[in-house]
């Protein structure tokens, strides 16, 4: 897969042939270019950075053309084809590189896929130990941000647009400044890489004095802290949820917004298999404060205020720990979690009884005693090697970034270097950062955006370097996984805008040689993987360094550490309608604040909320009533109208949209970071608000004594994707809990409300006679209860086929085009209920109902039993859509690939409008595939497309087509190697069957896609488990996507054990009786969903 | 035997007299007179400003149709899942209301209603010009406008060939062979008015212009012989389209499987609610034009009369299909349907919701707007009072074509917008566009009809002739006796 660029030989230099035009006149350019250029490259060819240089070429043969003429600063090149092809180079034929991508402290492996120099896919990494290839949706996107028109593109000193060779300059300069390096301050942001904690003892050992502090605004490493001292060791925890039975979360959503989700995901979701009735699933009790992903997939949720987590993990430690180390202060920090001792005891038994095959996760809002209890209640489990293990790690020895803003504002430093980050927007409000970066002498600033971080010409710092930080996918890097295990990262392309990586400038700064990011990552891993070129190679073939991940550290667990932590804690007051409870929470999509100007995450459903484009003030219904601030919902059309609530917390106060949440803790409100942003590019701007303002550093994560006020406007408009949220007594996921699976295995089945009416259709269904032509029967199956609604799929189909963003108007207006979409329903009480999640795509049905009222043949089956579009025949009658019970086919109301997303833009009509100072009509007149777009977004937008797919304009309908073209690729594949054989079926067994977009990247295997005519394939086998329903079976559609039915495992003993999963019971909902004022018709009218 | 008087005949008692169908004992001369002189005199005051009125609701009409092709279909208040909105809510409306004018001349011709003669023109022109409003939508809703010709079997290079399993295929040629065949029997039955025109014509381009028309008409016993024969074709060709035209339309519902579209009931109900639509314009229009064009005696109040009952049977037939599909989705025990038809539609906040326990249903303002408007308002035409009250009638027979339009809007919108999965549910609401969009084709009807009250006789001078007891030779009047001239 994963191929080796081709050495490059001696580029033929004896004009036997004319290259070009150019070359055949002889041109003073071309013969200029020739000198310059042909040289300099032939020297690089057999140097092993080579691979590089051939990238660049080939992408800037995509881009330079239409770039250069644009001012973007860059100058006019010209590309030539290839003089001499690279061996095993097909144009055309896409090819795979491994790197990885950083997260916080870890990174995920990926394989990214490249065609004609250009990154356009990016895929987990499946061969690293415990790898399946699946990845999560930040990693999925991040592709989107590497052609984004807004990133920072140039190097600028004061604002004031720079040569980067000046900035070179400057910075070299800087490393031969002799000195202690008093003064000299580092920001970075937290990263296990092995090259980077290299260069930094060496700039250390050269300015011994220098400061060095790391910051990372939702801080999700508190977990190595407290083990470090619980163990008087460096050590960090690794868990190990696919060997455990019994999981405890306590206010840890390590399926969401945890580090290593993603490898979270994978785990948890193998506990979760069910092959047959036998098989046990491990169990689920999640304790939070915020509707989660993890409280959707916990089979007990507790639903407790933020200050009340710390009670439930006291009392579960007071029913774990053995009576020898109780203490007096446990008890009293447990007392106030006094009336959840029932639920709290029965879950310790579970915890007990299940012999070491439990864990106890801390979630990062907990305070670093609680972390410290996390770590004696598991060793007391007995959970520590099974089912957590501690690996030994770096000690942490950086400063916080309360003490560089101390030391700033002392004038201790002089010059200030910020590697990443963006401490102006998200530094805590009380440390006044804005001030402080204002102290510093001169500021060098590597950043990927131009945001608020950079230079600020109100605020007068000294001097102010911005360099444009390069995407990883232009990077020479490295990087450690979950486990440890060391991953290369290594760039698919030049960098596009001249960016730096944070390497080069510590390597700069410090004065260090070689300064080239390649080089000291080739040197870094001969320390580690061996001096070897063989090693090094496979090592970037492979994407990891097999045998280098963290093994369990010998350490002893001491006591003694949780006591005295414990100690100086305070149990938190319950929160009251005065004086509410905020909790500040990474956002699923936004994470920081780093992505927010990626559109394709900002039009990602948050997989709870179902809102794009926006994050709100959550808040439970129960409250929201309290305090008058129902969401109402406007009559007019899809959108939401939300109170304008002002909270104020310590004095400081934010004002945002209430969204109110079921399954909230009463008297909380939950804020998304990372929203809000003042400077971002086109896509982020006014999303959403800024909750940082309101944070201060003692209370990171959360604080209690917030007061809400209702401003009385309720003109706020919140874009969601999924307006109703109750199932209505459908069976459209179908639940059960074990031990009624364990009954009634084919439980699913028998949950259908009609039987199928016996009447022959209309029409002969075509594919009945076609289908024996076929040689495969396509066909997926999703495990809902693998899925854990994680988005990731979602994503993965957007950048594979080319699905445009629509903003956040269109949403309002339930146009997004997602192909895949998860719906998320309640059932049960509103104020408590359980969640489920759904992948829903197209379920292309045997008997289509799409089909056969389509006036132009535009959709139609193949004889292998796919519903496919025909994007050109399309008119748009849209009445496929109509009759599409799964409503999952897509119209494009716009042009909106080719279109500015604003209401501006896509109501305007081209007849009377202008773009870059032409007139649109004369524009589409010269070109018309280039649309509306200015030039420098149009020219980044088209090379993030997928070549294989095509675009579609408006006017059209689309779906899913189980991505036809990764279907045809492998086709084409087997015949080319069948030769004149007839061996081209693809089969499972030989792995030449494809994987779907969705089901690469799903990191909980729920999508198994294949062939259903192969009685071995893997689907074939999901088809027949006693779990697998159709959706919407009595309409005989016949689908080919089918789903197996979900199962809970809530323990018996449990208080809030319930006989049924509460979607059966949802008659509740349909009878109003749990919505104040509406009712449950529309949920989300006033007061709730 | 010789001495016995001559038995006297009498004459029906004066109750049973047939009420003549031109009133005052008007004759042949009067009506001809009268009749061309709304085409040859002066244009009143009221007609050029309605006429402005309109071209200007007409440029709007095409202005919105500009800047939907230009812009795309987004413009609209469409959405997921309501993918059909006021487009085919008013393509549906227009065709309906287009169905009066051929039941008037074809259906109560080949019946023998001689009181059709006074209204078909102005109906046919109506039906024509509602056709013509109802055509744009279908072509201007697709997502493609410019495509939209490989919906005809033309054969060409894409290899693109419709689909024949589509109701919209059929919708294609039903709508078409409908408005041809209307055209032509329309213009059948103009020939000799045209030639009326001609005659009485005094510039040389109204002479030219009606002359080219008409066919060189001399109304020789041929000429009529070979006309009446035609007509007859003509009518019979046009009957069974009357009837299926609105079927088709209806199938492209009834084919889905949407609940609330799947429905066996739909073509006869479609049907009923087209002819009930048709006569409620034919009222609103014709009813404020006899009073202005002092047409009273050639459009009588006994004609208001029969169209009101006929608005009246139709309407009912209406409201029993109403009653038939609440039935039928609860005999059926389809829980799908029975959601939809509770749940989606009649449940209000006031009586149904509460009395079944369930929320109002989003679109209950519609539904009972329908409901009053086409159920209970027909019923006020039992009574003779109202019926001869012609601002009553003008005021009912609006109401009428509300409630039509809300009848489609409920069929195509309540359905689409919450069906199977609740999780693609969503609410629907037009934008200025669609609005605009609609109103505009008013501007388009309202503009060819007054241009046709202005240039071409709006009631058959020569059928109405035929109607009159002056017709019959043997009439007291009959003949040339009194008045003559012809």
């Amino acid at each position: 897969m994963k191929t080796m660029p081709p050495p490059c030989s001696e580029p033929e230099t004896g004009p036997k042939y004319w290259r070009s035009l150019e070359h055949l006149a002889d041109t003073p350019e071309f013969r200029r270019w020739a000198e310059r250029e042909f040289p300099s490259g032939a020297s690089e060819w057999s140097d092993p950075v080579s691979r590089r240089h051939f990238v660049k070429i080939m992408s800037a043969s995509f881009l330079l053309a239409g770039l250069g003429a644009t001012g973007c600063r860059r100058p006019v090149e010209r590309i030539y084809p290839f003089a001499r092809m690279p061996e095993n180079y097909v144009h055309g034929v896409p090819q795979y590189f491994a790197t990885a991508m950083r997260t916080r402290r870890k990174a995920l492996p990926l394989v990214v896929k490249s065609s004609e120099g250009r990154p356009i896919k990016i895929e987990g990494n499946p061969d690293p130990p415990g790898g399946n290839g699946g990845t999560d949706p930040l990693a999925q996107a991040s592709l989107l941000s590497l052609y984004d028109p807004d990133r920072a593109m140039r190097c600028t000193r004061n604002g004031a647009g720079e040569d980067k060779k000046a900035a070179l300059d400057f910075l070299s300069g800087l490393g031969k400044t002799p000195g202690d390096g008093g003064g000299l301050a580092f920001l970075l942001e937290q990263n296990d890489s092995p090259s980077r904690a290299r260069l930094q003892q060496a700039v250390a050992a050269k300015y011994p004095v220098a400061r060095w502090h790391v910051y990372e605004p939702v801080d999700l490493d508190l977990g190595r802290a407290a083990a470090s001292l619980a163990y008087g060791a460096p050590v960090e925890p690794h868990y190990k949820l696919d060997q455990a039975r019994v999981i405890v979360s306590l206010d840890c959503d390590f399926i969401g917004s945890e580090e290593n989700a993603c490898a979270n995901i994978r785990d948890f979701a193998k506990g979760r298999a069910l092959n047959g009735k036998d098989d046990s699933m491990n169990r689920l009790y999640a304790v939070e404060s915020l509707f989660t992903l993890t409280g959707l997939n916990a089979d007990h949720r507790l639903r407790v205020a933020p200050g009340m987590v710390m009670a439930v993990l006291a009392r579960l430690a007071l029913h774990i720990l053995s009576p020898s180390e109780m203490d007096s202060k446990l008890e009293e920090l447990a007392a106030p979690a006094q009336a959840h001792d029932g639920w709290i005891a029965a879950c310790a038994r579970d915890l007990q009884g299940s012999g070491g095959k439990s864990v106890v996760l801390g979630g990062y809002r907990l305070p670093l005693a609680g972390h410290l209890l996390v770590v004696a209640i598991n060793e007391a489990l007995g959970a520590v090697g099974h089912t957590v293990e501690f690996h030994p790690t770096a000690a942490a020895r950086e400063g916080t970034l309360a003490e560089l803003a101390a030391a700033l504002h002392a004038g201790q430093v002089r010059t200030l270097v910020i590697l990443g980050g963006n401490p102006a927007y998200n530094a805590p409000a009380d440390l006044n950062w804005a001030q402080a970066q204002a102290r510093a002498g001169t500021v060098i600033r590597l950043g990927y955006y131009q945001d608020e971080t950079s230079w600020n010409p109100s605020a007068h710092p000294g001097a102010q370097w911005d360099l444009p930080m390069a995407h990883y996918l232009e990077s020479w890097g490295d990087a450690r996984m979950a486990d440890g295990t060391l991953a290369p990262v290594q760039p698919l392309i030049e960098p596009l805008f001249g960016g730096m990586t944070e390497l080069e400038v510590l390597a700069l700064i410090g004065g260090l040689t070689p300064s080239s990011p390649y080089e000291i990552v080739r040197e870094t891993f001969r320390s580690i993987g061996g001096e070897g070129e063989d090693d090094w190679r496979k090592f970037l073939h492979d994407g990891f360094l097999a045998g280098s991940a963290a093994g369990a550290a010998s350490v002893r667990h001491d006591p003694a550490t949780w006591k005295r932590a414990i100690g100086g804690l305070k149990a938190a007051p319950a929160p009251t309608k005065e004086s509410l409870d905020v909790v500040f929470y990474r956002d699923s999509k936004m994470d920081d604040g780093r992505h927010n100007n990626n559109g394709w995450l900002q039009e990602l459903p948050d997989p709870i909320t179902k809102l794009t484009w926006d994050n709100a003030v959550l808040i439970s219904p129960a409250t929201a009533k309290e305090l008058g601030v129902f969401t109402e919902r406007s009559r007019q059309n899809q959108k939401f109208f939300n109170s304008r609530v002002e909270v104020t917390l310590n004095g400081r106060k934010i004002s945002g949209p209430v969204w109110v949440q079921p399954g909230m803790a009463d008297h909380t409100i939950g804020l998304a970071l990372g929203y809000g942003r003042e400077k971002t590019g086109r896509v982020g701007a006014g999303a959403g608000f800024n909750a940082y303002k309101l944070r201060a550093a003692d209370n990171m994560h959360y604080a209690s004594g917030a007061s809400v006020k209702n401003t009385g406007d309720k003109s706020y408009e919140l874009a969601t994707t999924q307006s109703h949220w109750s199932m209505e007594g459908r069976p459209v996921v179908r639940e059960a809990n074990l031990e009624q699976y364990r009954k009634d295995p084919k439980f699913a089945r028998r949950m259908k409300p009609e039987d199928p009416p016996a009447v022959s259709p209309l029409y002969p269904n075509p594919l009945d006679t076609t289908k024996a032509r076929g040689l495969h029967q396509w066909g997926m199956s999703i495990d809902l209860n693998r899925c854990v609604g994680c988005s990731a799929c979602m994503i993965a189909c957007q950048s594979e086929n080319n699905i445009p963003i629509v903003g956040k108007e269109m949403v309002g207006k339930s146009r997004e085009m997602h192909w895949i979409r998860l719906d998320r329903y309640y059932a049960g009480p509103v104020e408590d209920p359980q969640a489920v999640a759904q992948p829903m795509l197209c379920q292309h049905c045997e008997a289509a109902p799409c089909e056969s009222v389509c006036p132009v043949n535009a959709t139609s089956h193949d004889d292998e039993g796919l519903n496919v579009m025909t994007y050109n025949r399309c008119v748009g009658t849209r009445y496929c859509s109509n009759n599409c019970p799964y409503k999952v086919r897509r119209f494009n109301f716009f042009d909106y690939n080719r279109r500015p997303l604003d209401h501006q833009h896509l109501y305007r009509s081209p007849l009377v409008a202008q773009t870059d100072g032409e007139w649109e009509l004369m524009r589409w007149l010269k070109n018309p595939d280039k649309g509306n777009l200015p030039e420098d977004q149009w020219q980044l937008a088209r090379l993030v497309k997928n070549p294989d797919v095509s675009v579609r304009m408006r006017g059209v309908m689309e779906k899913c087509s189980l991505c036809l073209q990764r279907i045809e690729q492998a086709k084409i594949a087997a015949r080319v190697k069948a030769r004149d054989s007839d061996h081209i079926r693809l089969s499972e067994k030989e792995g030449t069957v494809p994987k779907t977009a969705c089901q690469q990247a799903c990191p909980a295997e729920a999508i198994i896609f294949g062939d259903i005519s192969d009685p071995e394939s893997g689907v074939s086998r999901a088809r027949e488990r006693e779990r697998s329903y159709q959706v919407l079976e009595f309409l005989l559609t016949k689908p080919r996507v089918t789903y197996l039915a979900r199962v809970r495992n809530p323990n018996p003993e449990m208080p809030d054990s319930k006989e049924h999963p509460l979607p059966r019971t949802t008659d509740e909902f349909n009878k109003g009786a749990f919505f104040p004022g509406e009712g449950a018709e529309e949920p989300a009218g006033k007061g709730a969903p | 035997m010789d001495g016995r008087a001559a038995i006297k005949v009498e004459g029906p008692p004066a109750e049973l007299e047939r009420v003549p169908l031109v009133g005052n004992q008007r004759g042949p001369g009067w009506l001809s007179d009268h009749i061309a002189g709304v085409v040859e005199g002066k244009a009143p005051g009221w007609w050029k400003i309605s006429f402005a009125i309109s071209v200007a609701m007409m440029t709007v009409c095409f202005a919105m149709i500009l800047y939907l092709m230009s812009t795309g279909v987004g413009v609209w208040g469409l959405e997921h899942p309501v993918m059909w909105g006021w487009a085919i809510v008013n393509f549906v409306w227009w065709i309906g209301i287009g169905h009066a004018g051929t039941l008037i001349s074809a259906i109560l011709f080949l019946l023998r209603q001689k009181w059709r003669t006074s209204i078909n023109r102005a109906a046919e022109a109506m039906t024509i010009f509602a056709v013509m409003c109802a055509g744009i939508f279908p072509l201007i809703h697709v997502g493609r406008i410019w495509y939209g010709w490989w919906l005809f079997p033309i054969p060409n290079s894409n290899g693109v060939w419709p689909q024949f399993r589509s109701p919209l295929m059929w919708d294609v040629f039903a709508v078409s062979t409908y408005f041809t065949v209307s055209v032509l029997f329309w213009y059948m039955g103009l020939i000799p008015d045209l030639a009326v025109m001609r005659d009485r014509a005094k510039t040389k381009i109204r002479k030219i212009g009606y002359g080219l028309f008409a066919l060189g008409w001399t109304g020789s016993n041929r000429h009529w012989s070979h006309y009446e024969k035609a007509y007859l074709i003509l009518a019979g060709l046009s009957t069974p389209l009357v009837l299926s035209v609105h079927s088709i339309v209806s199938l492209d519902f009834a084919v889905s499987q949407l609940p609330g579209w799947h429905t066996t009931i739909f073509p006869p109900y479609f049907v009923a609610g087209a002819v009930y639509s048709g006569f409620g314009m034919v009222l609103t229009l014709l009813v404020p034009l006899r009073r202005a064009l002092k047409l009273e005696d050639i459009i009588t109040v006994r004609h208001v009369e029969l169209m009101c009952k006929v608005t009246l049977a139709t309407g009912s037939i209406v409201g029993y299909s109403y009653a038939m599909e609440f039935f039928i989705a609860w005999y059926s025990g389809n829980p799908n349907e029975q959601f939809l038809f509770l749940r989606n539609r009649a449940a209000d906040p006031f009586i149904i919701g509460p009395l079944f326990h369930v929320p109002p249903a989003p679109y209950w303002w519609a539904f009972w707007t329908m409901v009053t408007c086409n159920v209970v308002v027909p019923q006020f035409f039992w009574f003779k009072k109202i019926r001869t009250f012609m601002p009553a009638v003008f005021a009912l027979s609006i109401l009428v074509n509300v409630g039509m339009w809300f009848e489609r809007f409920v069929i195509v919108v309540t359905s689409l917008h919450r069906d199977f999965l609740p999780s693609n549910w969503g609410y629907y609401g037009p934008t200025w566009v669609d609005v605009l969009q609609y109103m505009g084709t008013f501007g388009l009807f309202f503009t060819f009809f007054l241009l046709f009250i202005r240039y071409i006789p709006l009631i058959a001078i020569a059928e109405v002739k035929g109607v009159t007891p002056q017709a019959d030779p043997h009439h007291p009047l009959g003949g040339a006796k009194v008045g003559g001239g012809h």
